[in-house]
């Protein structure tokens, strides 16, 4: 064979295979596009699932414990932002709608978060060992949207003046977080009950819980002058 | 020495064309795919015909670089240079057939051109080598696939030149007109363009896409301030929500201080660590320690950015200390920083300030991942802060690319 007989061959084989790579190559770009394209407008069938940030939700947040907390929040002016603070004994048994035992049951998985801040016998002044504590749960607050306290007044006494001490001792607490929280938003944060003597007394087995005077003698008496707190670690 | 009989050029040529054209087909393919704005495998391997995998971290490195493609601003995601490789290389393959077709009767001229235009890939992969190790810190093994058929087209090309130095007594080289290598030359560039031509051609219309990732809800921080990352020109509102050792937020911030973007955002930064020792959002740690350094930035005060630069600087260090236990962590900031920075970090106050950061984030209900970047009140999509960052940002805050 000559030069020049397999000279157009050559140019033949070349352009041909220049001809067929080049399209294969803008057929495939065209397809990988379009095929992009075509999924881009088709929603995806099994979207990945993307968490989204939120407040804390744990385990003890069921829904009884949930609809007791949201009727004591709108009940108390909390959640809608009214002027009027805290909840009364009547009130809390009233929205409540549920009995002493069981009220205080709901709190039991806040062993851990919270704690019980303790008051002299006829005192509502927070001792400084009481503030710490009380500093020390506030500033855990994690994930959580309200933080609870709900003050109380042994049986020593009458009624009425028990009701007005548990108050006190509610608002010793709300003063405190106050002063220390530096926080414009608190109010929209704290929710107070006192329970004065005649709802959800504790028994003596809430002396295990964390407490602000753990090496004194505790007695049902004793962890009922009391205020506990803790986050609520439950989206309402 | 070659003799004139010898195809090794052509078939060199070819085999080192072939590949070429194999990995510019895999790195095509892999960005073709995520004009779909969802998350693809990539591939990343030095074997031809390997499949992509999710362990591509160099190669979507590549990917996600300034240098990966042309007129980003103009195309989402641009025009990938593997496009342009497409293109020459299945010139040179063409060119290739032709040669071995001729055989020992290969005109001089044609074996001149080749040998010249073949180094032409080899010149474009030290330049694309170059900037992976200068500038990326990485090199891409699908583009080293790249590189690797460019050394071998250009041996080739060496071989042809040598080769047209001989010719066989019995089989004189046959003549082509000196106006042939001109027109080679265009049709190399012509075939070049072609690939790149129909991805720009077909490329789908993001712009419906790019505004619909959400808007804050709640746009100011209550209780606290964000930590303001000082910038040259700051001129385009920006939030960005970061994880210091989250390499992603790393490759981001690279990428905004690669693509000039960063000194033109007025930026605020939202902390938001992977880590549940201060995330409740998280069952278990992506980034343990990722806590402490995120105190570290708070505590940066004015000098915050320098503090963020400084934690993804030494990324991978700070990631093995936080993988250590706090103290490693904690003697990491005190060594860089000194005493008064690690008690700001170990003050109450501080971890008050990093919460009030991540109640930002539930307040907003973002999602738990990092990083996130919102112009103004408009969240800018995931896919958007990495391929498609330019062109995003050309469509909602083009200032910042002028």
């Amino acid at each position: 064979m000559s030069a020049s007989a397999n000279g157009p061959v050559a140019a033949l084989a070349g352009l041909g295979s220049g001809a067929v790579l080049i399209l294969g190559a803008a057929l495939a770009v065209r397809l990988w596009v379009s095929g992009a394209a075509e999924r881009l407008t088709t929603p995806e069938a099994e979207k990945p699932k993307v968490a989204v940030a939120d407040q804390s939700e744990v385990s003890y947040c069921t829904p009884q414990f949930k609809q007791v907390l949201e009727r004591v929040l709108h009940s108390c002016g909390l959640a809608e932002g009214d002027s009027r603070r805290g909840c009364q004994p009547a009130d809390v048994k009233t929205f409540a709608s549920i009995s002493d035992e069981d009220f205080n049951a709901l709190f039991t998985p806040l062993k851990d978060r919270g704690a019980v801040v303790l008051f002299d016998e006829g005192e509502d002044k927070l001792d400084d060992k009481a503030k710490k504590l009380l500093e020390d749960k506030w500033f855990a607050r994690r994930g959580a949207r309200y933080f609870f306290v709900v003050a109380r007044a042994s049986k020593s006494g009458n009624q009425a003046k028990n009701r007005a001490l548990s108050h006190r001792r509610a608002n010793s607490v709300m003063f405190h977080l106050n002063e220390v929280a530096n926080d414009p938003e608190i109010e929209q944060k704290v929710g107070l009950l006192w329970l004065g003597n005649e709802f959800a007394q504790l028994s003596k087995d809430y002396c295990s819980w964390p407490n602000s005077r753990a090496e004194e003698k505790c007695e049902d008496e004793a962890i009922n002058r009391s205020a506990f707190v803790s986050w609520v670690d439950c989206r309402l | 020495m070659l003799g004139p009989k010898s195809k090794l050029p052509a078939v060199l040529s070819l085999i080192a064309a072939l590949l070429g054209l194999l990995f510019a087909s895999n790195s095509t393919l892999d960005y073709a795919k995520h004009l779909d704005r969802r998350l693809h495998d990539v591939h990343c391997s030095f074997i031809p015909g390997a499949p992509a995998t999710s362990e591509a971290e160099a190669c979507r490195v590549a990917m996600y670089s300034p240098y990966s493609a042309l007129f980003k601003e103009h195309y989402w995601g641009g025009i990938p240079i593997s496009l342009f490789a497409l293109g020459a290389f299945a010139f040179y393959a063409a060119f290739a057939i032709y040669l071995l077709a001729y055989g020992s009767r290969a005109p001089v001229r044609a074996l001149r051109f080749f040998g010249a235009v073949s180094f032409v890939p080899l010149f474009v992969s030290l330049i694309m080598f170059t900037i992976s190790v200068t500038k990326l810190g990485t090199v891409c093994k699908t583009c080293a696939g790249i590189y690797i058929s460019s050394i071998l087209l250009g041996v080739a090309g060496v071989m042809a030149i040598l080769a047209s130095r001989s010719e066989a007594p019995d089989e004189p080289r046959a003549q082509v007109g000196f106006a042939l290598p001109l027109i080679w030359l265009v049709c190399l560039g012509f075939v070049s363009l072609v690939p790149a031509l129909v991805y720009a051609a077909s490329a789908p219309d993001e712009r419906p896409y790019i505004s619909k990732c959400g808007e804050l809800k709640v746009p100011k921080m209550k209780n606290d301030e964000f930590v303001k990352v000082h910038t040259a020109h700051p001129i385009q509102q920006t939030l960005l929500f970061e994880d210091p050792l989250c390499p992603t937020c790393k490759a981001f911030h690279e990428r905004l201080t690669g693509e000039n973007i960063i000194e033109k955002l007025d930026i605020n930064l939202v902390l938001f660590p992977l880590d549940s020792e201060c995330n409740w959002m998280l069952d278990q740690a992506l980034h343990p320690g990722a806590c402490i350094v995120s105190k570290a930035v708070l505590c940066g005060g004015e000098n915050a950015r320098a503090v963020l630069e400084w934690a993804y600087d030494e990324q991978e260090y700070l990631t093995r200390a936080g993988k250590n236990g706090p103290d490693v962590l904690r003697a990491a900031i005190k060594q860089r920083w000194g005493d008064v920075m690690l008690k700001c970090v170990d003050d109450r106050k501080t971890d008050v300030r990093l919460n009030n950061h991540l109640h930002f984030a539930s307040d907003n209900n973002i999602p738990v991942s990092t990083p996130q970047m919102y112009l103004g009140k408009q969240r800018v999509c995931d896919e958007d802060t990495d391929l498609g960052l330019r062109f995003t940002l050309g469509q909602l805050a083009p200032e910042v690319l002028k």
